[in-house]
């Protein structure tokens, strides 16, 4: 399933960051390849949100590297990794309540050329996927369930082909028949080479559909490896139980 | 340590010096003196400006009308009416609070560039209304031979008048700072920077801004009467847009937010129009110039400037913090809360859906539960921050459904929130001391004067403060700036100040975010101290030991509902709740804790 | 009711609007309450007028001329006294001090620049200000005109907001940060919405001119009145803003016949304060919810 050979598509090397004087992230490395899954799982406030947003340029990093597709992007503007292929749905969705869905998914291609062909056929994927985003186009986005709102932030993002996707928990307050539609959204967009990155508290679920996982604790990263053996390695319990494991041991 | 503390001693008693000296360098009737009295009533004006822009954040751009009131009803009274100069400036100083605020009222529930226009056009249409009210103000002509102020058939020549205005812009300088020390001043500051601490403290921000301005309005109309004593002659010229902007640019250029800015400001503007008598056609571009250049780059004007070069001259040495350790504190008598059938809406997502929570009194009480199922809804409308769609909230046994979050902060309930809320340009000690606000009985006026009774209670407050600040266990940090002290301490400042307003039912959000090992354990044991004191905690919290470790209750969250509720141990074990909360797999390996 | 008082007190609101429109396409994606905009509309008359009366250019030369030069200004303005403060903190109201710097600057430059003295503009042909008799109403055919451009300009800025710049733009409105993760750039967007606004400004000032003569009195009284038919009208509500502006023309009209001139500015004062009062959301906004 993996590249043979060349770099990963995302590549975080000792990466240092956090706001004002608060250090949350402490060198945290991260790889990513083309067209995989990885989990990255951790207790509320270990840093996970934190770490998805320096990706994304929402905060500055203090110290390290973040290379994404050949590309140097610690340091560019939210707008400008964007624009390389680098999409980050927020945690809580993040709409444009007051605009109609149909508006929201036009706003995902803000800034891109898109052909007449082009523009339909990515409307009719995201349709395929969603087909209640199509039924629902006039309504305000606001007045979606939670489950809906998920699956248009997504929609968003795919008006835009990213080569990275990164979910800040897509399962947050959703009903288990939408959490399970959710996750299939995102089997299929890997199947469309789309590399996701997904951060989620329902660690099991996360797990069973990731190809590899990390596991982050207190803002550090305290494993990785492939999802299936973090799924029962001891580095997980000890995130989550609390146990003072010390970390740093699994580190595959 | 010693210089750092008589410096500005040494500046008040030299700055008073030479106020109280220079009549005796210059003739009565010199130009220096009266330009001395100038600027002592300007000073009292840009005081108040100082307090109302600077420390509640409310810029007013039309400071000219309440002098402006100040002065006509100083001028028309003594011309016309031959009332006594005091009794005039009284009248002037109530009309110019009064009229002011029936005009600014609506802005205080807006945004602050609202009330920027408002005193703005206000300025406007009290000048206009100055030259149509001509049977009352004589138009244009203005009103001329204003007696000057007597006392015991003593009437007052410059000489007098300027000691006079020395005092009262003595006086004035005096009360200001009392109130910018006091829990007044400290709303003020949280009003204008954190408001979620304002309400959690329970200060009103209306009521707050509303303080300020009132205080800053009665100045400014007791520096008009002083303008018309002074002038003797009193026009709508004398009170135009430029006016207004001219106090501004006085407290902008000396420090925005800094007791002395105002002086500094006022002073230096006075030398720089001497210097550039030959410019004065280009005034109001250089005012213009000035206001922005200052903005930009000095943005705490001359004084701030100045405080950063003695800074950095001579750090701050880390001042020796000298309370009794308090380990014991008075027994608390705890509040239950019960909530029930609460239904919250936001658009299309239920975020709430009939739940039911009790928490006894004395008991510590967790909301548990995956991101997104509503907890911090939950406390965010048990404290009133958001109003319910249905349901009801009984904090003892007072329903407080819809009811302010002051109003219930008042009733005896803290909060700290997911991050803390601190006031970062406030001490730590400050920010403790602001949860007093609604206890400390000491009214307003009896804290600017300092009278012995608000003397005894502010420095009982602050022992007390100190004490919980050891309580929690970070009195070292009682003289820092809430902004500099590290995110895991914040929280602790955080309950301390919940616990000083009285609190006998705490509502903690996440309390355990992003804390290191240790400073959980602290935390865990701090929890578990505070509820044996007899408070009510209720906790809403993700860290399932700490829950495990400290709740004697456990209420599960999921989707906006209750999933489960019971003794930790059990509610653990709950099928659903596993499954919920950890997955499958949890249920094949165990119970967690 | 006099009917000429009326439609006088709809031309006027007319000119309010349009500063209210002004403010309003600055406003939302930058939070931005322009206290130089009164000033900004001044030097599009002035510009104007000096291009046609002093310079003689044709009117749609000098009209493009007036609308780009102010444009440009106004951008200016958003890179020195905006953006710096906005990157400070992006809630703080530091600009409201700084806007009102520039404000000062200009009016104080084109006092120098231009003298005092008020200049006639004026309208293009074949339109003028002969007073037309239409029954009750004298009104001339340029102010008639000019009520049926303000029209035809709201409607042109609302559907403005149709375009997907324009929902950038409220996207921005709405949530900055979800913006940024959209691939949106409210910098850039801010830099187009000062140009515009600025521009929009101009034009408004270049359509008064024949009517209050280009002089640079015109700033400050614009600029209350704009801000008043902009809160009265629900900020950023351009629609609201026309039928604010209406109101408070005719208002303000009526007041001066039935009181006097002089108490124009008091009778908006008040009706803008009641309205504040009653509705602190303006005539035609939904209150926002309060979040923590």
């Amino acid at each position: 399933m993996k590249a043979p050979g060349g770099p990963p598509l995302l590549s975080v090397r000792n990466l240092d960051a956090g706001y004002g004087h608060v250090r949350v992230l402490q060198n945290v490395s991260l790889s990513v390849d083309a067209g995989r899954i990885v989990a990255l799982v951790g207790r509320n406030g270990a840093g996970k949100s934190t770490l998805l947003r320096t990706l994304s340029g929402l905060n500055r990093a203090a110290s390290g590297e973040i290379t994404f597709d050949g590309q140097n992007i610690a340091g560019l503007r939210p707008h400008a990794i964007v624009a390389a292929g680098l999409l980050h749905v927020a945690e809580g969705r993040r709409l444009f309540r007051r605009q109609s869905v149909a508006d929201n998914i036009e706003l995902g291609r803000y800034g891109l050329r898109l052909g007449a062909e082009q523009h339909r056929q990515r409307m009719d994927r995201i349709h395929e996927l969603f087909p209640v985003l199509q039924e629902k186009k006039d309504l305000p986005a606001g007045g979606l369930s939670g489950g809906q709102q998920q699956m248009l932030a997504i929609a968003q993002a795919m008006m835009r082909e990213p080569k990275l996707l990164m979910l800040d928990e897509p399962s947050l307050g959703l009903a288990p028949v939408l959490v399970d539609q959710v996750l299939s959204a995102i089997l299929t967009l890997r199947a469309q080479r789309v590399a996701i990155l997904l951060v989620e508290q329902m660690v099991e679920r996360a797990l069973e559909i990731a190809d590899e996982a990390c596991v982050m604790q207190n803002g550090r990263m305290i494993a990785s490896g492939p999802a299936n053996e973090i799924a029962t390695g001891d580095a997980l319990r000890a995130a989550f139980m609390g146990d003072h494991g010390a970390p740093g041991h699994l580190q595959s | 340590m010693p210089l750092r503390a008589a410096l500005p001693l040494v500046f008040q008693a030299a700055a008073i010096a030479i106020a109280l000296l220079l009549p005796a360098f210059v003739g009565a009737n010199s130009y220096a003196l009266f330009v001395a009295t100038q600027l002592g009533i300007y000073v009292i004006a840009a005081i108040g400006l100082n307090l109302l822009a600077g420390y509640a954040g409310q810029v007013s751009l039309g400071h000219a009308a309440f002098v402006a009131i100040g002065a006509y009803s100083v001028a028309l009274l003594t011309v016309d009416h031959h009332w006594s100069f005091w009794a005039a400036a009284a009248l002037g100083m109530v009309l110019a609070a009064g009229l002011g605020m029936l005009a600014v009222l609506p802005a205080f529930r807006l945004n602050t560039w609202y009330f920027a226009f408002i005193t703005l056009a206000f300025a406007l249409v009290f000048e206009k209304m100055i030259v149509e009210w001509r049977w009352l103000t004589k138009g244009f002509a203005g009103v001329v031979g204003v007696p000057p102020p007597s006392a015991f058939g003593f009437e007052f020549g410059p000489r007098p008048l300027y000691f006079t205005v020395v005092l009262v812009t003595v006086i004035a300088f005096i009360l200001v700072r009392n109130v910018v020390h006091s829990r007044f001043g400290c709303a003020f500051v949280a009003v204008r920077d954190v408001e979620p601490a304002a309400l959690a403290v329970g200060a009103s921000p209306q009521l707050a801004k509303l303080t300020a301005f009132v205080i800053s309005a009665a100045l400014a109309g007791i520096a008009g009467a002083f303008f018309a004593v002074q002038k003797t002659v009193v026009t709508p010229d004398d009170f135009t847009a430029d006016f207004s902007i001219f106090f501004l640019l006085t407290v902008v250029l000396g420090g925005l937010g800094t007791l002395w800015g105002p002086i500094i400001g006022a002073l230096v503007f006075f030398l720089i129009p001497e210097l550039l008598a030959g410019l004065q056609s280009w005034r109001m571009l250089i005012y213009g110039g000035l206001l922005l250049g200052l903005m930009l780059f000095a943005p705490h004007g001359l004084f701030g400037a100045l405080r950063q070069g003695w800074r950095r001259f001579a750090p701050q040495a880390a001042t020796p913090v000298l309370a009794a350790e308090r380990a014991e504190h008075p027994p608390i008598a705890g509040l239950p809360l019960q909530v029930s059938g609460l239904r919250k809406r936001f658009g299309g997502v239920l975020a709430l859906d009939a739940v039911d929570f009790h928490a006894p009194a004395g008991s510590c009480c967790a909301i548990v539960g995956p991101n997104g199922s509503g907890k911090t809804t939950l406390l965010n409308l048990a404290s009133g921050y958001y109003v319910p769609d249905a349901g009801s909230v009984k904090i003892g046994r007072v329903e407080m459904l819809g009811s302010s979050a002051p109003r219930i902060a008042t009733r005896g309930v803290g909060r700290t929130f997911q991050t803390p809320r601190l006031v970062a340009d406030l001490s730590a000690l400050d920010n403790v001391m602001l949860g007093a606000y609604t206890r400390e009985r000491a009214n307003l006026l009896s804290i600017a004067l300092r009278l012995p009774s608000a003397r005894a209670e502010a420095h009982r407050l602050r022992e007390e403060a100190l004490g919980f600040l050891h309580f929690v266990g970070v009195a070292d940090r009682a003289e820092t700036e809430a902004g500099e002290i590290p995110h895991g301490q914040q929280r602790l400042v955080e309950i301390a100040r919940a616990m000083m307003g009285g609190a006998r039912l705490i509502l903690l959000d996440e309390p355990a975010a992003g804390l290191s090992m240790s400073e959980l354990e602290r935390l865990e044991r701090l929890i578990a101290r505070i509820c044996e004191l007899g408070a009510t905690i209720v906790i809403v919290e993700h860290h399932l030991d700490l829950v495990a470790n400290i709740a004697s209750h456990v209420t599960v969250l999921d989707r906006g509902t209750v999933l489960a509720a019971g003794k930790p141990a059990e509610v653990f074990k709950d099928e659903r709740v596993m499954r919920a909360y950890m997955g499958e797999r949890a249920l094949k390996t165990g119970a967690p804790a | 009711m006099d009917f000429d008082v009326v439609a006088h007190g709809i031309v006027a609101g007319s000119l309010y609007a349009l500063v209210a429109v002004s403010f309003n396409i600055l406003y939302r994606p930058t939070n931005v309450f322009n206290f130089a905009q009164g000033e900004l509309v001044m030097l599009g008359a002035m510009i104007f007028a000096s291009a046609t009366s002093l310079a003689g250019m044709p009117w749609f030369a000098a009209f493009v001329a007036t609308l780009v030069a102010v444009g440009l200004i106004g951008l200016v303005e958003e890179r020195i006294a905006v953006a710096p403060i906005l990157a400070r903190s992006q809630t703080g109201t530091g600009w409201v001090i700084t806007t009102l710097a520039v404000s000062l600057i200009i009016s104080n430059l084109v006092g120098r620049f231009w003298g005092p003295d008020p200049i006639l503009v004026k309208p293009p042909e074949p339109l003028s200000m002969e007073a037309l008799d239409l029954g009750p109403s004298r009104i001339s055919s340029y102010e008639i005109m000019l009520v049926i451009v303000t029209i035809v300009l709201v409607a042109i800025v609302e559907s403005a907001y149709r375009t997907l710049k324009g929902k950038a733009v409220m996207a921005v409105a709405e949530d900055r940060e979800a913006a940024l993760l959209r691939g949106i750039d409210p910098g850039s967007l801010r830099r187009w919405s000062f140009f515009l606004g600025a521009a929009f400004a101009a034009m408004t000032g270049v359509l008064a001119a024949p009517i209050l003569y280009a002089s640079t009195s015109l700033g400050p009284d614009l600029l209350l009145k704009g801000f008043a038919a902009a809160a009265v009208g629900s900020i950023g509500n351009n629609r609201g803003a026309l039928i604010a502006g209406y109101l408070i023309g005719v208002t303000e009209a009526l007041g001066a016949s039935l009181l006097s001139p002089g108490y124009q500015e008091a009778v908006i004062f008040i009706v803008v304060l009641t309205v504040l009062l009653l509705r602190p959301q303006g005539l035609f906004g939904s209150s926002t919810a309060r979040t923590v």
